[in-house]
């Protein structure tokens, strides 16, 4: 008999049902006003993602994340090479890097938007900077852990130093690159979510406020869990796209969780 | 030779925060950064070592400080419990393992209203939403460097009579030590970032609420000081426990 566990998916499945039962057993139990049933919230969750204004501002916070993650990465990670090859390029940049390391990102948003407006540029840099540390770090270390003998036998095979930097280094690194990428997309979820409850103007964050000043409470947990899918899923989407560009590297076991 | 290279790659490594000093100074000297935008950095220095004596700041402090800590407190206490429990019984380990993977990329900070409505404004809510940003790493490291432990070393403890839960807590959870400390480092940090911004969505007290405040009254070097603050306390609490890391990892082989 194949055991329920065995079937893939089915565990995560059953996870989510068992903290849902849980949920609603401990709102039945405490009856909080505040804290509606999970059954009422899942309820309320078609009507938030029918309402157009929701919809959009949805919409409109993960189209600013996906720009600030790929703009993070055009970044990150040939800074993060330039560091894992040149011994020099590591001394300029590790100390900076350390310094501004426990500087709360999306804490910066009130003063990015003194200087850039209200706009998107603000909320997108902010996402950029969110990102790009952990990207830059992953990239590093994979890069500085290439072999040097592989380096060496590209070479001898009369390779140029850009070819050995893009035919061996980026491969060589390239399941550590996609460890940083996963954080940094997780990284950027919570950034942005952070910044717009921080500054309560648009998108997701802004929204689940909204619902809190109108006490709406079952639209607040429903953004809640549409924040959380959110997360769930582009996390599970990364993880396949990892299986198919570096399937043939041992799934790294990692920490995959960071705060913005 | 190898000290000339450390001093020489200090030096280099300066180069780039003496870069960005120059650069703000160089902004706010020539005016082309107006001084309500961009306070100088003098200016921001000197009301950061004005405020270190102002007892208004410091309770200030003191309140983020203490939020940290019990959030912090209670996430190494839970997470390294359960990771330890769900190595040591395959049965907790398999419910843990799928609540992780659910639960661990979920943005966190999107809990923080639920918190707010159900636990209040106050403390609580901030110590809750610290606790479950910092549980899951300290918990998933725990459990991966308690899973890692050479089984021999179980087996030699259970061999000499000992217990499974003594073995669990004397051998397995010493023999993870530093992966669950490299666990908590990361937990630190982030307790560090997620107690501000916390502090900075809905509070009436903290560093948070100092920047907050500061930004509706458009008083620029106060909004700069919480944030220095708060990310001067993450690099002193970094390096006080790589400090006790470095301690209790005495005897250990070295980790890279």
């Amino acid at each position: 008999m194949k055991s329920l566990t065995a079937i893939p998916g089915a565990p995560p499945l059953i996870a989510c049902f068992c903290l849902l039962l849980g949920w609603e057993l401990l709102a039945r139990w405490i009856g909080l006003d505040s804290l509606p049933p999970a059954w009422e919230t899942l309820k309320s969750l078609p009507a938030i993602l029918k309402d157009p204004r929701s919809l959009y501002d949805i919409l409109s916070s993960v189209r600013r994340m996906a720009t600030g993650f790929a703009l993070a990465l055009a970044f990150a990670i040939p800074i993060g090479l330039l560091m894992g090859r040149s011994r020099k390029v590591a001394a300029f940049f590790n100390p900076f890097f350390m310094i501004i390391y426990p500087v709360p990102k999306a804490a910066l948003m009130p003063i990015i938007m003194l200087w850039l407006g209200i706009g998107e540029a603000s909320k997108t840099l902010v996402i950029f900077l969110g990102v790009s540390l952990p990207v830059i770090y992953h990239t590093y270390q994979g890069s500085k852990a290439v072999g040097e003998k592989l380096l060496w036998s590209g070479a001898a095979m009369g390779m140029t130093p850009l070819q050995r930097l893009f035919r061996i280094v980026l491969p060589a690194a390239m399941p550590e690159i996609m460890v940083g990428c996963r954080t940094g997309l997780v990284l950027a979820l919570i950034t942005m979510v952070t910044s717009e409850m921080i500054v309560r103007q648009a998108g997701i964050g802004n929204l689940l406020f909204n619902s809190l000043d109108l006490a709406q409470y079952e639209a607040v947990y429903a953004t809640i869990i549409i924040v959380g899918v959110l997360g769930f899923v582009l996390d599970l989407i990364f993880e396949k796209l990892r299986g198919i560009v570096v399937g043939w590297a041992d799934p790294v076991h990692q920490i995959a969780v960071g705060s913005a | 030779m190898i000290v000339n290279r450390r001093v020489a790659e200090i030096i280099i490594g300066a180069i780039p925060i003496l870069m960005l000093l120059g650069l703000w100074e160089y902004l706010t000297v020539t005016k082309i950064a107006p001084p309500t935008l961009l306070p100088s950095p003098g200016a921001v220095f000197m009301r950061f070592v004005q405020l270190l004596g102002d007892s208004n700041f410091l309770g200030h402090a003191g309140v983020t400080l203490y939020r940290l800590f019990c959030g912090f407190g209670l996430a190494v206490i839970v997470g390294v419990g359960l990771g330890i429990a769900g190595v040591g019984s395959p049965l907790i380990g398999s419910l843990l393992r799928p609540v992780i993977r659910v639960l661990a990329p979920v943005p966190k900070i999107a809990l923080y209203p639920a918190f707010m409505l159900t636990l209040g404004f106050d403390h609580a809510s901030k110590i809750a939403l610290v606790f479950a940003d910092a549980m899951f790493p300290i918990l998933l490291a725990t459990y991966q460097g308690a899973l890692a432990v050479d089984t021999k070393l179980v087996w030699s403890a259970r061999a000499m009579g000992m217990s499974r839960t003594k073995a669990l807590f004397t051998v397995v959870l010493t023999a993870a030590l530093p992966s669950i400390l490299t666990g908590c480092r990361i937990g630190l940090i982030i307790s560090c970032i997620v107690v501000f911004l916390s502090e900075m969505i809905s509070s009436t007290d903290g560093l948070g609420h100092l920047l907050v405040r500061a930004a509706r009254n458009f008083q620029t070097v106060d909004m700069f000081v919480p944030i220095i603050a708060i990310s001067a306390l993450g690099l002193l609490l970094n390096a006080g426990f790589n400090a006790l890391r470095t301690r209790l990892l005495r005897g250990f082989p070295e980790e890279s």
